[in-house]
């Protein structure tokens, strides 16, 4: 496997630094060549920076990616903003290469230079594609067989598509399947793909923000989902923050907000707090318990097995 | 150099389709949000009717129009297109202005969480690329002004 730059992004490392912990755990686990670079800036974030200055968002982006090409490296990021960002910008360039050309030229009086050799690719299509289904499967210690799990792909994880090819943009299914692996039911439902809404919040829109919010959970609460899994640090700001501040206002939904990279360790056997459960704004206990309670049953084998092995009529 | 355009010709076609309406987040929960209102305006040359409204930044840039799109244009150009107007005045939300300014002032739209990283056992934090982003801003608002003013001449 190819070496690869981990690309954190501002929001992880500014807000969710458990999230950073579970991820360096997994890939850990799964002697995965992951690498810290020096020099990366903010991806950078689409709705600031684009809107502003579109100059400035794509040199920035060339930037980062220049980095990666040039230790021959590949990129992987837990954050779907980020990924999304760096492959729009590397897409644009290479299809237009009187602006590439530009941008290289502002970038060599830097001593850089962007040739988009770099694969990008987020997390999760980099487990499901690289590391694979079965080498998962091996690593399980405890699955999550009975529990039923809302995906939230998050916009970014698989649009636009014509710079990520990694999944269908309008049905998905390489999350879901990490999630079957892992011995969870994911359900189908009708909100699944909608936006979660965070941006709301960036253009001080908070009521709106809630109400994207709300849409969803309220969904998941009437399906009786033990949790919400994803991959995003913004859609986890959205769905584990802006809950929790509906909750202090007595609108309670109860649905914990797990990480990819948690519930990934979970089934490998690291404890909630190792990965950082215990720093969600949402209680996530309900789904611990619940799932430590599942587990507690015998096995089905033993149930076959204590019915050919007792006494009758033959 | 390197700036947002609109294409007209493309959003000509947007006028008589709408393919987009029907999945865009924003119109499905957000009362008065609708495309097909600022094409129209955009078309009849009625766009800065749209700059001081909320509606442009409520545009979630979940790129599900561009996946709807015909023409592979999708609404959300149109809408940076107006935005970056907007802003130009300088009528964008407050938060999308200290985000910008933070931005330019540190390349980044946070600080690494220090004491936290440190309780979690997580490693020091790489260097930032901050001093080059800052060369890489300014090389590029001095090729901007090149390209205006070639020949070097003060607008006086």
């Amino acid at each position: 496997m190819k070496e690869f730059a981990v690309f954190w992004g501002c929001t992880i490392q500014t807000r969710f630094p458990f999230i950073e912990k579970s991820t360096r755990i997994v890939l850990e686990s799964f002697k995965l060549p992951y690498r810290d670079i020096d020099g990366f800036t903010c991806c950078p974030e689409r709705s600031l920076v684009n809107n502003i200055d579109h100059g400035a968002f794509v040199v920035t982006a060339a930037r980062n990616v220049a980095l990666v090409d040039e230790l021959d490296y590949d990129l992987v990021s837990p954050c779907t903003g980020c990924v999304s960002n760096l492959a729009t910008v590397k897409g644009e360039l290479k299809a237009n290469p009187r602006e590439k050309a530009e941008v290289n030229k502002l970038l060599k009086e830097v001593g850089r230079e962007f040739k988009g050799t770099a694969k990008l690719q987020h997390l999760v299509p980099f487990f499901h594609d690289t590391v694979g289904v079965n080498a998962i499967k091996q690593k399980i210690k405890k699955d999550f067989s009975g529990m039923r799990i809302g995906i939230h792909y998050g916009c970014h994880m698989v649009r636009p598509s014509h710079a990520l090819r990694n999944d269908d943009p309008l049905e998905p299914k390489k999350f879901d399947t990490l999630i079957s692996a892992l011995g969870a039911q994911s359900l189908q439902f009708m909100t699944k793909m909608m936006c979660c809404g965070q941006g709301l919040d960036r253009i001080d829109e908070h009521d709106r923000a809630l109400h994207f919010a709300r849409i969803k959970l309220k969904e998941l609460k009437s399906l009786g989902c033990d949790a919400l899994v994803l991959c995003c640090p913004s859609c986890f700001l959205q769905f584990d923050n802006n809950q929790f501040l509906m909750e202090k206002e007595g609108e309670k939904f109860g649905i914990p907000v797990i990480y990819f990279t948690e519930l990934l360790g979970l089934a490998m056997g690291y404890k909630p707090e190792e990965l950082g459960l215990d720093l969600h704004r949402v209680d996530c206990t309900p789904f611990v318990k619940k799932w430590e309670s599942l587990s507690a049953r015998p096995p089905k084998e033993d149930a076959i097995d204590d019915g050919l092995n007792a006494p009758g009529d033959i | 150099m390197l700036e947002a355009t609109l294409n007209l010709k493309l959003l000509e076609q947007c006028s008589k389709c709408g393919a987009c309406f029907s999945i865009c987040p924003s119109c499905m929960h957000i009362p008065g949000y609708d495309p097909r209102a600022v094409i129209r305006d955009i078309l009849d040359g009625n766009h800065d009717k749209w700059l001081s409204s909320r509606h442009i930044w409520q545009c979630l840039e979940c790129h599900y129009c561009l996946e709807m799109c015909y023409q592979h244009y999708g609404f959300e150009n149109a809408m940076t297109a107006l935005r970056t107007i907007a802003a130009k005045k300088g009528i964008h939300p407050t938060q999308v202005k200290r985000g910008w300014e933070m931005f330019v002032k540190t390349s980044r739209l946070g600080e690494p969480a220090l004491p936290a990283r440190k309780k979690l056992g997580l490693p020091e934090p790489k260097a930032s690329g901050a001093d080059e982003f800052k060369k890489l801003f300014a090389l590029l608002k001095a090729a901007r002004e090149k390209h205006e003013n070639p020949e070097g001449k003060g607008s006086e």
